[in-house]
């Protein structure tokens, strides 16, 4: 954990300087120069940047780094898999409709983590279902349809 | 109480069931997938639904523990080895049979708690302005960083990041955009239930990925028996359920304190006063008696804060709340008076579950190594779709499921790097109130800060906040005046 620790930390310093630079723009209320909408995420900043350094400093002073667990190329890429499908998704589902598009996303990120074709095919045919009947059907909750209708 | 409330009740209780039996789902991810849901429902189904949920989501936490050693929420992590253990030496209907009375009991006690207490606290909360408002969200959220487990410097930075997330959109002094980049769909702030669905949901999807299927040996008991010698074990045990009780209401009363750090504390009292201290983690059925019996009734507690100040009691309650916030509604001593059905909701729905436990529990059991079998490389698709489908619905925009994704990730390597996810969902809920009622109180006295300190009931709640962060400094103290005594 020491060397994501310090990392950790220093992406949290980042964070409460680069809310700093923000609400220097902020507008200040009231004639007599108190405080306005700044004052929270400044305070944020400041603790931020606190508890950041806190951070790195206990990190600092752990002797032995245990041995940190990296996931095999593999599993990462199974990771970016999850998202880029996602993203994928929502760029196509409101042209090819969400019955395809939410079946496909199923299909293809079950087959990639090792179900076999038929098993895949079978059950995200049931979950899309499942969830149509669900959200469109018992909720109400219009879905997107896309050209075909479907 | 219609017939589709007594549906509510049961659906919700068989997915709680479900969710809690499966390791690595967690209450508060069942939680965070059910409000796609429930915002279209009305207040109450809503209601009874999430607590039915909860209610059997941690008491079904307690089977695996038994069966595979694994816990199924946080909330069994404190006896799991406890359990294991006891299953091994072929005690393991007992176990079973242990963690579904007692948790019944623990829950109902809890409830009885909630219903006496709740009413007498409104009273006061009446009394309260923006002033003992404002200290009740500090105590809140100073709570919650000393409670985390493991680095309190990680709690707080959790606590940040989520306080953080609360300021995107308009502030509530201007009405002027902070950190909205330009983006139409943040001036109203981030999104709250794609965000918690991305948390909860997706982060959990993208850690279940990079495992790979877990295989694991299930233990196997026979159901009938799990009920025998249960009335023996509570004549033997009354003292230590009346106490972990007792404490883990209180500790679910606290602001931030979720069922996880009942069954801990429950555990830890309960060794100290044991007669038999050796056998914690080789197998003492005490230690499950005691912490099963407080986390149960913590869920409970949880919702005094919540419902008698809109102050969450722990990741649950602070997504109802959120929830209850979007749609209107505004928890607080108000509605024991206005929306009294609401409150009543929540009583009713507690006794209910726990009684439902003992039944459903049966069956639980009995279907356990069934629900333990469920293939993780079908059902992790399937929670991403529900996560997907459930963030688009509530706003029919797809800039939602890219705040769900985003969340995901981020809830992600939180959680890989060891800080706490919880503490974001409080922070969250909870900067608002911290905010907006200081900056009220600043603005009505002309920016007298003395009055914080000086008004009867926030100089307490002030004493009570400070108590809490110099809590650190005592332990540390009190540890070393220990060691030089021992040398």
């Amino acid at each position: 954990m020491k060397r994501n620790d310090i990392i950790a930390g220093g992406i949290f310093i980042a964070l409460g300087i680069f809310i700093f630079t923000q609400t220097i723009h902020y507008p200040s209320p009231l004639e007599k120069g108190h405080p306005g909408p700044g004052l929270f995420p400044n305070l944020l900043a400041l603790l931020f940047i606190g508890f950041g350094l806190a951070l790195i400093l206990k990190a600092w002073k752990l002797i032995s780094a245990e041995a940190e667990i990296v996931p095999g190329p593999k599993r990462i890429a199974n990771a970016l898999f999850v998202l880029a499908i996602v993203a994928v998704y929502v760029g196509v589902v409101n042209f090819v409709g969400f019955l395809i598009t939410s079946a496909v996303l199923l299909f293809l990120l079950m087959k990639k983590l090792g179900v076999t074709i038929l098993k895949s095919a079978i059950a995200s045919i049931i979950i899309t279902l499942f969830i149509n009947l669900m959200f469109s059907k018992i909720l109400r909750v219009p879905l997107p349809w896309g050209i075909f209708g479907w | 109480m219609n017939p589709k409330v007594i549906l509510v009740i049961i659906i919700s209780a068989i997915y709680g069931l479900f969710v809690g039996a499966i390791p690595g789902l967690t209450a508060t991810m069942a939680a965070a997938l059910l409000i796609p849901f429930t915002f279209f429902m009305d207040p109450v189904p809503a209601l009874v639904s999430i607590v039915t949920m909860s209610a059997m989501a941690i008491f079904a936490g307690d089977i695996p523990a038994a069966l595979v050693r694994i816990p199924g929420t946080p909330s069994s992590a404190a006896y799991t080895q406890d359990s294991f253990e006891l299953t091994k030496q072929g005690k393991g209907e007992m176990v079973l049979g242990v963690d579904v009375v007692f948790s019944a009991i623990g829950g109902l006690m809890g409830a009885v708690i909630l219903m006496t207490s709740a009413p007498l606290l409104a009273e006061i909360a009446f009394k309260f302005t923006s002033f003992e408002y404002f200290w009740l969200a500090a105590m809140g959220l100073s709570a919650t960083v000393m409670v985390s487990r493991g680095s309190q410097v990680k709690g707080a930075l959790s606590m940040i990041l989520g306080l953080y997330f609360s300021t995107v959109g308009v502030d509530i002094t201007l009405g002027y955009p902070r950190f909205t980049f330009g983006v139409v769909e943040l001036l109203n702030g981030v999104n709250f239930i794609p965000a918690m669905i991305g948390l909860f949901g997706v982060s959990e999807v993208i850690r279940s990925v990079m495992q790979g299927e877990l295989a694991y040996p299930i233990a196997r008991v026979r159901a009938e028996k799990i009920f025998s010698g249960m009335f023996k074990m509570f004549k033997r045990y009354k003292v230590n359920v009346l106490r972990s009780g007792l404490l883990g209401t209180f500790i679910g009363i606290l602001p931030g304190a979720g069922a996880d750090i009942a069954a801990w504390i429950a555990y830890a009292v309960s060794k100290r006063s044991s007669k038999e201290p050796e056998k914690y983690g080789a197998g003492s059925i005490e230690a499950i008696v005691d912490s099963g019996t407080a986390n149960n009734a913590c869920l409970a507690g949880d919702w005094v804060p919540a419902l008698v100040f809109g102050i969450p009691g722990d990741s649950i309650t602070a997504i109802v709340i959120g929830v209850l916030f979007m749609k209107g509604l505004r928890p607080g001593p108000m509605i024991f008076e206005t929306q009294p059905e609401i409150v009543y909701a929540v009583y009713l729905s507690f006794i209910l579950a726990n009684l439902l436990m003992i039944p459903f529990g049966y069956l639980a059991i009995k279907a356990s190594s069934q629900m333990l079998r469920v293939p993780r490389n079908i059902l992790m698709p399937g929670i991403l779709m529900f996560s997907v489908v459930g963030s688009f619905a509530i706003n029919n925009t797809v800039f939602d499921v890219g705040v769900m994704l985003v969340m995901g990730i981020i809830g992600y390597f939180l959680e890989a790097n060891g800080f706490p996810v919880a503490p974001v969902v409080l922070g969250i809920v909870l900067g608002p109130i911290v905010e907006k009622n200081f900056m009220m109180s600043m603005i009505k006295t002309d920016w007298d800060v003395t009055q914080f300190f000086t008004r009867p009931v926030s100089a307490i709640l002030c004493i009570v906040t400070l108590f809490i962060w110099s809590f650190p400094l005592f332990a540390a103290l009190l540890e070393k005046t220990k060691k030089k005594n021992n040398q």
